[in-house]
């Protein structure tokens, strides 16, 4: 501590720094910089100049040029995967949060069958999403349960021997997964919390008469509001990236009655990887018009928590 | 409020296959606590008293017995609707409440019944008397006066000296404030419009329900009755409330801070105004002086004394201090592993003992206890006769000639340099500490039971380390059974 320059920390720090250098640090600055490049060729490394039309054409200011494929793609990305991607996140988010929240404190407040409702609740979280997504493909699909309980018979999923399903439905379905598969982390996070909260608050709110919805509202969510941030947070942060749900529901990007119906940000720039790179550049802007989003949401909810959140 | 516990028994129950015994708080209490009194529940830690407070709460339900409060069962009645306040050993406090906030929070879920009452009428008749008859003057030369350095009016300042000085709520305040001094003329004005409002909302009234209002702007209905309304207390109202309970615990400064930055002292006064501002029918008070250094305390106690008394509410203080309790409590009641020792007035119980715990639990310093005898009449501690023409009481001692028994002594029993050859107890001084007009003097003796014989004489006496001899006062000696540790009363016929 008092020699600060202390060689032996940074020795012990190296191989973590190596490998964060080599394989976040170095892409994270490369795919910057390609995303202004013109013409980037994955192959070569070639690019005829720097240019800000990969953003202008994503975000639908500017046409596709002619000379290169792929146009359907990357126009799908302003058309369908931006605004989905922003639906899901502020559709599943805030429900998620306020389900978990509601369940946290129904957990903590019963003491029989506790262990059994929380091993119910947390399965989701040791569960793999593919898997969930072809149980929920099962489950949603025009025969299956959902349909028989309610006697109906509506087309949640794409697939052999059923109708296109319509947006709404298939949105529908994708936003009850992923909601589902969200909670068991929101409600290990909450419950940590609520032990952590003295009991005697409650006490002296019930000296004081005050009613249970108050006491939630009063005692219990800004004593949790720590707690509320981190999840709101990091939420946000997984709402933006979610790509995986719709691959393990849909198994392709959401064909409907249009090709690239529940296309997302994420979803579309690993399409561009996987089509073998020719308009990787695009992928990179999109990158990073992602991370911007992010960034912005990011620094909204820890300014507004500023006046909301209490240590 | 008269508080009465009748044969109160609280039960922890333990888990038997885990081997853990049932736990009994509390057992056959009996405990009455008259109107307008500050009664002391004292006894060393886990011996039942906070059990006992909280079950007086509601917080903690009784295994058995009931609770009354006048002639009200209340055993079962949950805490929301008992009407009591409370305040924690830790204060719990809401962090992220103001100090308002924290006090407030009790009213916005009182409901009271009340006579409707026109507001709007009341305010504004309120407003003509404050400023007729060049009232206004007075409130113009306020106003002007509230500057910092002299300078401009500074607007919150303005408010809070108009609330302070005709004791209005702030939205009063600021109707007050932003009103034209300039000229009696445009004053004169306010006047009349405001008779113009009070006669057109009277006559709206009139139309509406048929209701007149009678002086103190209360609804009548047509047998000139008043109008019963259930109903939340208003902002302003609960303004007036948090005020004047925030200045009866002295804290109207700190209300706009958060508690976290507030003394120990000052936690403690918001804790009481929460616990005061509904006006509760009962103020429990659980170890609340624990968290305070040695100075604060005193002073606290003080404070919570003199509140108590201004409020006349029967209060319960719950302490393991006996200093703390004797000090402040109308009466005290020492309880110990979950069992009533004794009750009574402060003084008496110091002075009349029923047993051993009783006696060594009250007094600073602690009394001193001897292995002793009683024989010839007399009582002796390790064959030093200490004092005699002693007669033993009660049937199962009157008869004997001889018994073994504690002998506890008072440290302020001790008589120093007194000449008396036949009667005293020798005593080897250790420490000697000088506290003005006293000295405390630390010493040991073959026979003492307790971990230190400290006694209390005056400091004028010369006294160095060494062995000295003490006569006693007989009314400072109490004999206690060996057996059940229960008080021996002897008479002393030679005084």
């Amino acid at each position: 501590m008092e020699n600060k320059n202390n060689y032996k920390g940074w020795i012990y720090l190296l191989p973590a720094i190596i490998l964060i250098a080599l394989f976040t640090l170095y892409p994270l600055i490369n795919t910057f910089l390609i995303s202004f490049l013109e013409d980037y060729k994955y192959a070569t490394g070639s690019s005829s100049g720097f240019t800000f039309d990969n953003y202008a054409v994503l975000l639908g200011l500017k046409e596709f040029p002619d000379y290169l494929t792929g146009k359907g793609q990357i126009d799908a990305f302003f058309q369908y995967a931006l605004p989905n991607t922003l639906l899901i996140t502020f559709i599943t988010v805030p429900i998620s949060i306020v389900l978990a929240l509601i369940i946290a404190v129904a957990l903590n407040s019963i003491k029989k069958l506790r262990t059994i409702f929380q091993t119910i609740f947390f399965t989701p979280y040791v569960t793999n999403i593919i898997a969930v997504g072809m149980v929920f493909g099962v489950l949603f699909s025009q025969t299956g349960l959902i349909n028989e309980i309610f006697g109906t018979s509506i087309s949640f999923i794409p697939g052999q021997g059923s109708d296109a399903p319509t947006y709404f439905h298939a949105m529908l379905v994708l936003c009850i997964e992923i909601v589902w598969y969200e909670l068991p982390f929101k409600i290990l996070v909450f419950i940590g919390g609520l032990q952590s909260i003295d009991r005697q608050y409650y006490d002296a709110a019930r000296i004081d008469a005050t009613p249970k919805i108050k006491r939630f509202l009063h005692i219990t969510v800004p004593f949790l509001s720590p707690q509320i941030l981190y999840v709101s947070i990091t939420s946000f942060i997984d709402g933006f990236k979610e790509y995986q749900a719709i691959a393990g529901l849909f198994n392709s990007r959401g064909t409907t009655s249009l090709n690239y119906n529940l296309y997302t940000c994420v979803y579309f720039i690993y399409d561009q990887i996987q089509t073998g790179g020719q308009n990787i550049n695009y992928a990179c802007a999109a990158a990073v018009i992602l991370f911007v989003i992010i960034l912005l949401f990011t620094l909204l909810q820890l300014y507004v928590s500023k006046k909301r959140v209490y240590y | 409020m008269e508080i009465r516990l009748e044969n109160i028994n609280k039960i922890f129950k333990g888990d038997k296959k885990k081997g853990v015994e049932d736990t009994i708080a509390v057992s056959n209490l009996n405990i009455k606590i008259n109107n307008g009194e500050l009664a002391g529940l004292l006894g060393p830690s886990g011996c039942g008293k906070s059990t006992t407070l909280y079950m007086i709460a509601g917080l903690k339900e009784p295994t058995s017995g009931n609770i009354f409060f006048d002639k009200e069962d209340v055993t079962h009645l949950v805490p929301e609707k008992k009407g009591i306040g409370l305040v924690f050993q830790n204060y719990a406090l809401y962090p992220h409440m103001s100090v308002y906030k924290n006090i407030a929070f009790p009213l916005t879920n009182l409901k009271v019944l009340t006579f409707k009452q026109s507001l709007k009428v009341k305010t504004l008749s309120l407003l003509i008397s404050l400023l007729d008859n060049d009232k206004y003057l007075e409130i113009k030369e306020l106003i002007n006066s509230s500057t910092l350095d002299n300078k401009k009016i500074n607007k919150d300042l303005a408010l809070r000296n108009l609330i302070n000085k005709y004791h209005i709520s702030p939205s009063f305040a600021k109707t007050l404030f932003s009103l034209d001094y300039s000229s009696k003329e445009s004053i004169l004005e306010t006047i009349n419009k405001a008779k113009e409002d009070i006669n057109k909302e009277i006559a709206k009234i009139k139309e509406k329900n048929g209701y007149t209002l009678d002086n103190e702007f209360y609804y009548l209905d047509q047998d000139n009755k008043k109008i019963e309304e259930k109903r939340k207390l208003s902002k302003d109202e609960i303004d007036i409330l948090v005020r004047d309970v925030a200045k009866l615990v002295q804290i109207e400064e700190q209300l706009d801070k958060k508690p976290k930055e507030l003394s120990g002292g000052q936690q403690q006064r918001v804790a009481i105004a929460r616990a005061l501002v509904k006006k509760p029918r009962v103020l429990l008070l659980d170890e609340p002086l624990s968290n305070l250094d040695a100075r604060l305390r005193i002073k606290t106690r003080e404070e919570i004394r003199r509140i108590q008394k201004e409020t006349g509410i029967t209060t319960v203080f719950v302490t393991h201090d006996q200093e703390e309790a004797m000090s402040i409590c109308d009466d005290i009641f020492v309880m110990n592993n979950g069992k009533l020792m004794q009750e009574g007035k402060p003084i008496e119980v110091y002075k009349d003992p029923k047993n051993l715990f009783v006696a060594k639990f009250l007094g600073t310093p602690p009394i001193n206890v001897f292995k002793g005898e009683f024989k010839n009449n007399a009582i002796y501690v390790d064959n030093e006769k200490i004092l005699d023409n002693v007669k033993l009481c009660g049937e199962n001692y009157t008869n004997l000639t001889f018994l073994s028994c504690y002998v506890a002594i008072r440290p302020e029993g001790f008589v120093f340099e007194d000449k008396n050859e036949s009667l005293g107890l020798s005593l080897k001084v250790n420490e000697i500490s000088l506290s003005g007009k006293e000295q405390t003097l630390i010493c040991s003796h073959e026979q003492k039971l307790s971990e230190d014989i400290k006694i209390v004489i005056d400091g004028d006496a010369h006294i160095s380390i060494s062995e000295y001899r003490f006569t006693t006062k007989s009314n400072k000696i109490f004999l206690f059974d060996l057996n059940n540790e229960e008080r021996i009363y002897f008479e002393n016929a030679s005084k």
